[in-house]
């Protein structure tokens, strides 16, 4: 589904390269996972992927479509974005998930448009939600929000950038359940960055290990070994199988 | 369950207003006991019911509001219209309306009292809405119709044009009615505005660089005003005390400057842009998400943001070129109405217009009743007037914003 082949990307012609011959692909209801450090070009590349920036060089396609040669409107249907950081500006939740449909309906939300916003609150269990202020919500709860304006624009594709970033543990388990259950019931697939590695292994199909602008390993969990870890982190670990599940735990100081 | 009880218990204490069969229906409700069967699909079903309601009713409130809004700008319109320096009664301004009063009450009010009530509506919404546009386009709360330099621009260009050409250049004597505006109406206006076209193009045009980041347009408009600003020190302090004081007379705002063919002018304007600002409600809404978040939900936000805020200042431009400034009206009522009714632009455009309009006819009857016989500046009134309401507004708990 997405293609991404030998992309490139700098601020300008005198900046270092941000992203550097990067391949990736992801196929329909798979989650990918970026894990790198952070400044190693995760959201770069997001926001690449998203035309967010214009990469310099190298190809992004979707179903063999070029996303950056597509009208804007075409490609809001088929990505979505869930951003790091939320503000929405005081509207209601069910304005602010129906503007999600902005590329459908252009200048007026027609009577379609508002059942499909019902159609994923009651989804995703928000209809109690629909006429609160979406600023006076919880951090957990707009991040869901979020998740179903990204969804009313029935995407193909959910770019989530570290979904988990500012949420305790409780709803951490809940974006990420939420998550897991839209790529797999719709078959959207997911491309996001999470910093914990034992998320990433429950939650991720294939994951891309980035470092400076590039990615260095692809692949399923297998990929992930202490080895790798060191390489992308320069942090140590260790890996213990715990009834057939792999976990990963803190090395200790380096020596 | 549990959230869903306790949403029951909430729901029935808050909706008396409900109809009575429905409510009976409620309290039933209330008495199963949570995870119940009939529980989950009866509640899914009054779920919908209630938040749909709850929908409608935030609507509804939207359009009173709207609504109230207008009545209160059409009483206005006729309370302005009624009062004045000539102490005509309601019934000789009625009279004078239907054109059967005396030729000068006929006069007073067609010639002079409606064409300052509707520029005092026109602009009103106009300097309003274009404070609220930029407030959205830069994310910005002190952003203003005037960030890009557009009143220092203007209040620049009808300085050279009073003290340089009238004063200097044309040579017409020390007396104070030869720079007046009314004598050479279109001269100060058009250069006034020349300026601001100026301005607005030099920052629009520096800021496409940086591809209009808000923090960069709301610094340039700043540097860019404060050459505007000493260019006018300067030129100040060559002129001589009349060419000073009927140049500084000029920046009062003053509504009585506007003439039918000056209402015209801004009105056309005015409504062009409140009709692309309320045609792009629903991108601006977007925009408040943040660039990236527009972006991927398909706005072309560089656009919209260049196109918007050359509209707003456009507005802005016209305006401040016709009447002299009048400030405060693009910070207070975009900021009352978005506190009050939320920050949907479907709503606050509107809104944030007929605010502007009650606030500057309130702000020119005032004026001029106070004035006794000649009309304080309205620019100042505007700031008296609405500070301490949005002192208040600001720092009350209540309404939706916070």
């Amino acid at each position: 589904m997405l293609e991404i082949k030998d992309l490139s990307f700098r601020y300008s012609r005198h900046s270092p390269m941000v992203l550097q011959g990067v391949d990736l692909v992801l196929k329909d209801g798979e989650i990918g996972i970026l894990l790198g450090k952070n400044g190693s070009g995760k959201t770069t590349l997001f926001k690449n992927i998203l035309c967010i920036q214009k990469p310099q060089g190298g190809s992004i396609r979707f179903d063999g479509e070029d996303l950056l040669k597509m009208k804007r409107q075409e490609r809001a249907r088929r990505v979505a974005y869930v951003p790091q950081s939320i503000h929405f500006g005081a509207l209601s939740v069910f304005d602010t998930v129906l503007m999600g449909r902005v590329s459908y309906f252009g200048y007026k939300a027609g009577k379609e448009d508002e059942d499909a916003v019902w159609a994923i609150l009651r989804d995703m269990r928000l209809e109690d939600y629909a006429a609160r202020n979406v600023e006076q919500l919880s951090g957990g709860e707009r991040q869901k929000i979020a998740i179903a304006r990204a969804l009313a624009q029935e995407p193909r594709l959910l770019v989530f950038d570290e979904p988990t970033g500012n949420l305790d543990i409780a709803n951490e388990q809940l974006i990420l359940s939420e998550a897991q259950r839209v790529a797999k019931e719709k078959n959207i697939g997911i491309l996001t960055s999470l910093h914990d590695l034992n998320q990433a292994l429950d939650l991720g199909d294939r994951f891309f290990f980035m470092k400076d602008g590039q990615i260095r390993h692809t692949g399923g969990p297998e990929i992930v070994t202490e080895a790798v870890i060191r390489e992308i982190f320069d942090a140590e670990v260790r890996i213990v199988e715990i009834e057939g599940k792999k976990i990963i735990i803190n090395g200790g100081q380096k020596t | 369950m549990d959230t869903q009880s306790n949403f029951y218990k909430e729901h029935h204490k808050k909706t008396s207003t409900y109809v009575f069969g429905l409510q009976i229906h409620l309290t039933f409700q209330n008495n199963i006991p949570p995870g119940g069967l009939l529980a989950r699909t009866r509640g899914d079903y009054y779920t919908s019911m209630r938040v749909r309601s709850d929908l409608d009713k935030n609507r509804r409130k939207n359009t009173a509001a709207l609504l109230l809004l207008t009545t209160a700008v059409i009483v206005l319109a006729f309370v302005c219209l009624f009062v004045g320096s000539s102490h005509m009664s309601i019934s000789e301004c009625f009279a004078a309306l239907a054109k059967k009063g005396s030729a000068a009450q006929v006069r007073i009010i067609w010639n002079i009292r409606i064409p300052r009530v509707l520029a005092a509506i026109i602009a009103g919404a106009g300097l309003s809405v274009s404070g609220l546009i930029m407030q959205t386009n830069l994310n910005n709360p002190m952003a203003s119709p005037s960030t890009l330099g557009v009143s220092n621009a203007a209040v620049f260009g009808a300085n050279l044009s009073i003290i340089a050409f009238a004063g200097g250049f044309l040579d017409t004597g020390n007396h104070l009615a030869n720079y007046s505006v009314g004598a050479n109406p279109y001269a100060t206006s058009l250069m006034a505005f020349l300026f601001s076209t100026l301005s607005i193009l030099l920052i629009l045009g520096l800021c496409r660089i940086r591809a209009f980041q808000p923090g960069v347009v709301v610094l340039a408009g700043i540097a860019i005003g404060s050459v505007w600003t000493a260019a006018t020190t300067i030129l100040q302090f060559y002129a001589t005390d009349v060419g000073l004081s009927a140049a500084v007379i000029w920046t009062f705002g003053d509504l009585g400057r506007a003439t039918y063919r000056t209402d015209w002018i801004m009105s056309v304007v005015v409504a062009v842009g409140i009709g692309y600002f309320a045609f792009m409600s629903w991108r601006f809404n977007a925009l408040l998400s943040g660039d990236a978040a527009a972006k991927s939900m398909g706005v072309a936000v560089d656009r919209l943001r260049s196109v918007s805020m050359l509209l707003a200042s456009v507005i802005t431009a016209v305006c401040v070129s016709f009447l002299g400034i009048i400030g405060f009206v693009g910070i207070i009522c975009p900021h009352v109405t978005k506190k009050l009714l939320g920050h949907d632009h479907r709503v606050s455009i509107p809104a944030s217009a007929l605010s502007g309009s009650i606030l500057l006819l309130l702000a020119d009857t005032l004026s001029r009743s106070l004035g006794n016989g000649s009309a304080l500046p309205v620019g100042a009134i505007t700031s008296l007037l609405g500070a301490p309401f949005f002192l208040a507004i600001i720092f009350s708990r209540k309404g939706e914003h916070n």
